[in-house]
């Protein structure tokens, strides 16, 4: 069985292996044990709450209970940009106007931006290659905005994401070669690791602070602003089924896009369905497709953990569950869980499951959004 | 014989033949349609009158005249204050250093900031001599006799003095500071901005031109190096106004590049060194040639004569001369060397 639960320190050699077998491309993962081994420790004060709630890292590993093996990891950084700054682009138009000469000329221009400062920011986020498809990724990514609803108040209302820019099979970022490197002697490949390293701010202290023209940059360049590397298009394309949008921030060495939303309105919040757990004896059958199963969470803040289930154990007030599940959810009868589709179908199954007894809404302060929903059916 | 007059309407049509010949090769701040130069040539009378305010800025057009059949050779210009009561642009091309102590990295990085510190300086502008003249005597007269109307009038004029140098233009007229930078905000070639910021009001250039600063390493490599070069057509005035004291500093012209030069208008070479004479006939055409600069206003006339010294502070120059000078024995003149 495949569950989520908080990173630990034991999970350092699946971690590293996992982040070296990555390679390039992966800032906020670099595989740099004492780094891990840093991070590792900030999340674990981050879950038992001993650290600042905006200092807070929250990272997940997706672990294989059979092997008892950390296979995937996510995360969400509470506030970015409190211990150092954070840096952006944002791609805005100047526009340059003469009446007396009928010119009017739209100039993109990139502006340097700390706007992102204080905002919760869902990163890391890192598959093993044996373990993608069957909707793990899926399993993953959403877990995480499970977490972000349950405990909101740790978390900013906005929750963006940075996704990885253009650059080549060496490592070559156009954006970095036109722009970047005009400022720092360093290639893409080595200042993107430094950025890893936590080193982002001080790079950013060498680049330019005045806004850049576009039309000032080679063609190369200016097409990769906003636009994703190929291997990142399926993220992408994740986020946005969620409702996450291009907010027209871009990073400052790739020009990779930041995507943003609402914390309330993320397909995964907005379709949650509370319940209360009921431990079964028959047994379940689980190996059901993606499409079929639904991520089911134990609201746990310390001790978050989410795995999958079919659909149809959705009953009107309970969810059923074997032994086996509330046991990787370390719940029992009658503890309240948090159910929400995995795949972009799944919602239409669910829909069948619901019934009308909304028990579980009544103790969850997130019921509303749900039962909006049913108003308008 | 050549001499320096203000410009009057009668100039109209000469000037603008020369305008013709040139424009193609070495664009100069000349207007060069009939309406605006008329303008220019209103206004030269309007700042030579006596009732001129002021307080308000005067603008000179001064010819080169042959006096024996009426050929205009050249013109010169100059304005009280740059900008003319407006903003006068250039870049300024300063320094930065982007420093990072923990990566122990430091990067100078050249900007060039939009900068109105010209404004209300005096500006040498204008200068154009006929292909012919060029390598004779005639275009040194053009070029300095303007210095010496500084130095006949000098309250009208600002503590500083500047002069913009025409800056790299290819011979297919491609200008690479230009198509480099102000090509994208101006949506235009290099030869209608610099019209238009020779006619029209400056406005248009605070409108279209890129508010924030540049970075030089963004621009071309052929731009970089047109920065504070000047066209090779305007070497040898160059030359001329460095021997006067001007030197380039860090402004730039906003169009094309070519390099602003300054010179502190008290240290100009000529007008530290003319000399206020009296003057007197001689009947040889004896002695060193000079610039001899007299008269007032719309009446400043300066030529070259060979002249003649005597001990009590009076010079002889051929008599002929006095015509072209329109004054005659016992008055003042302004000498100094070629």
């Amino acid at each position: 069985m495949l569950v989520i639960r908080p990173l630990r320190e034991t999970d350092l050699d699946d971690l590293y292996a996992m982040a070296a077998a990555a390679g390039k491309g992966l800032t906020t993962l670099p595989a740099d044990r004492e780094l891990l081994q840093a991070k590792i420790r900030r999340a674990e004060e981050s879950f038992s709450q001993r650290c600042a709630p905006e200092a807070g890292l929250y990272l997940f590993a997706l672990e294989d209970t059979e092997l008892n093996k950390a296979v995937g990891i996510s995360g969400i950084e509470a506030r970015v940009g409190l211990q150092e700054v954070f840096y952006n682009y944002r791609l805005s138009v100047t526009v340059n106007a003469s009446k007396e000469l009928g010119v009017h000329v739209r100039t993109p221009t990139l502006h340097l931006s700390n706007d992102m400062t204080d905002t919760t920011e869902i990163c890391s986020l890192l598959l093993a290659n044996d373990y993608k498809g069957g909707g793990n990724g899926l399993l993953l990514s959403r877990c995480r905005f499970m977490y972000l609803d349950d405990f909101r108040k740790h978390f900013s209302e906005k929750v963006f994401a940075e996704m990885r820019g253009v650059s080549d099979e060496q490592g070559h970022s156009p954006l970095w070669d036109a722009l970047g490197s005009k400022f720092f002697d360093m290639d893409f490949s080595q200042a993107d690791r430094l950025s890893g390293l936590g080193n982002k701010a001080f790079i950013a202290e060498l680049m330019p602070k005045y806004p850049i023209y576009l039309p000032m940059l080679p063609d190369a360049a200016r097409a990769v602003i906003g636009r994703v590397h190929d291997n990142t298009r399926p993220a992408l394309s994740m986020l946005q089924a969620e409702g996450f949008n291009f907010n027209g921030l871009v990073d400052i060495f790739d020009g990779g896009p930041v995507v943003e939303a609402f914390a309330h309105n993320i397909r995964t919040v907005r379709e949650s369905l509370s319940r209360y757990a009921m431990v079964v004896n028959k047994p379940i059958n689980t190996s059901v497709a993606p499409e079929q199963r639904v991520m089911i969470s134990n609201r746990s803040f310390r001790d978050f953990r989410v795995t999958t289930v079919p659909v149809d154990c959705i009953g009107p007030d309970t969810v059923s569950i074997s032994r086996e599940v509330a046991e990787a959810l370390l719940i029992e009868s009658g503890d309240p869980v948090r159910l929400a589709p995995l795949k972009d179908g799944g919602l239409s199954a669910m829909h069948g499951a619901r019934g009308q007894g909304a028990a579980g809404d009544k103790s969850s302060p997130r019921g509303h959004s749900y039962r909006n929903r049913q108003g308008q059916r | 014989m050549w001499r320096v007059r203000p410009a009057k309407l009668d100039d109209l049509k000469p000037i603008l033949r020369i305008v013709g010949a040139q424009a193609a090769r070495l664009s100069s701040t000349l207007p060069k349609t009939e309406e605006n130069l008329t303008r220019a040539i209103e206004q030269t009378q309007a700042s030579l009158s006596p009732t001129h305010n002021n307080r308000k800025p005067r603008r000179f057009l001064f010819v080169l005249e042959n006096t024996d059949t009426g050929e205009i050779g050249g013109t010169a210009g100059i304005d009280s204050r740059a900008g003319n009561g407006q903003p006068f642009y250039n870049y300024r091309r300063d320094y930065l250093i982007h420093a990072s102590h923990e990566l122990s990295v430091s990067r100078r990085v050249e900007v060039l900031y939009p900068s109105h510190a010209l404004t209300d300086l005096s500006l040498l502008r204008s200068f154009t001599i006929k292909d012919e003249l060029r390598k004779t005597s005639a275009f040194e007269l053009l070029a300095r006799a303007r210095i010496l109307f500084i130095a006949s009038h000098r309250d009208w004029f600002s503590s500083h003095t500047v002069v913009e140098i025409q800056g790299i233009q290819h011979p297919d007229g491609r200008v690479p500071f230009w198509d480099s930078l102000g090509r994208h905000f101006f949506n235009m070639d290099f030869e209608s901005a610099d019209q238009y910021s020779g006619q029209l009001s400056k406005t248009f250039i605070a409108e279209l031109m890129p508010p924030n600063p540049i970075y030089v390493t963004l621009l071309s490599d052929e731009a970089q190096q047109a920065m504070g070069q000047g066209h090779p057509l305007a070497e040898p005035s160059q030359q001329l106004l460095r021997q006067e004291g001007f030197h380039p500093g860090c402004f730039l012209d906003i169009f094309d590049g070519g390099p602003v030069l300054e010179v502190r208008t008290d240290s100009l070479k000529t007008l530290v060194t003319c000399q206020l004479k009296t003057l007197h006939g001689s009947h040889h055409d004896q002695g060193d040639q000079c610039l001899i600069a007299a008269g007032e206003g719309d009446q400043f006339r300066c030529l070259l004569a060979p002249v003649s010294e005597t001990l009590s502070g009076d010079v002889k120059v051929p008599v002929n001369t006095w015509h072209g000078l329109e004054k005659t024995a016992g008055d003042q003149v302004r000498i100094s060397p070629l």
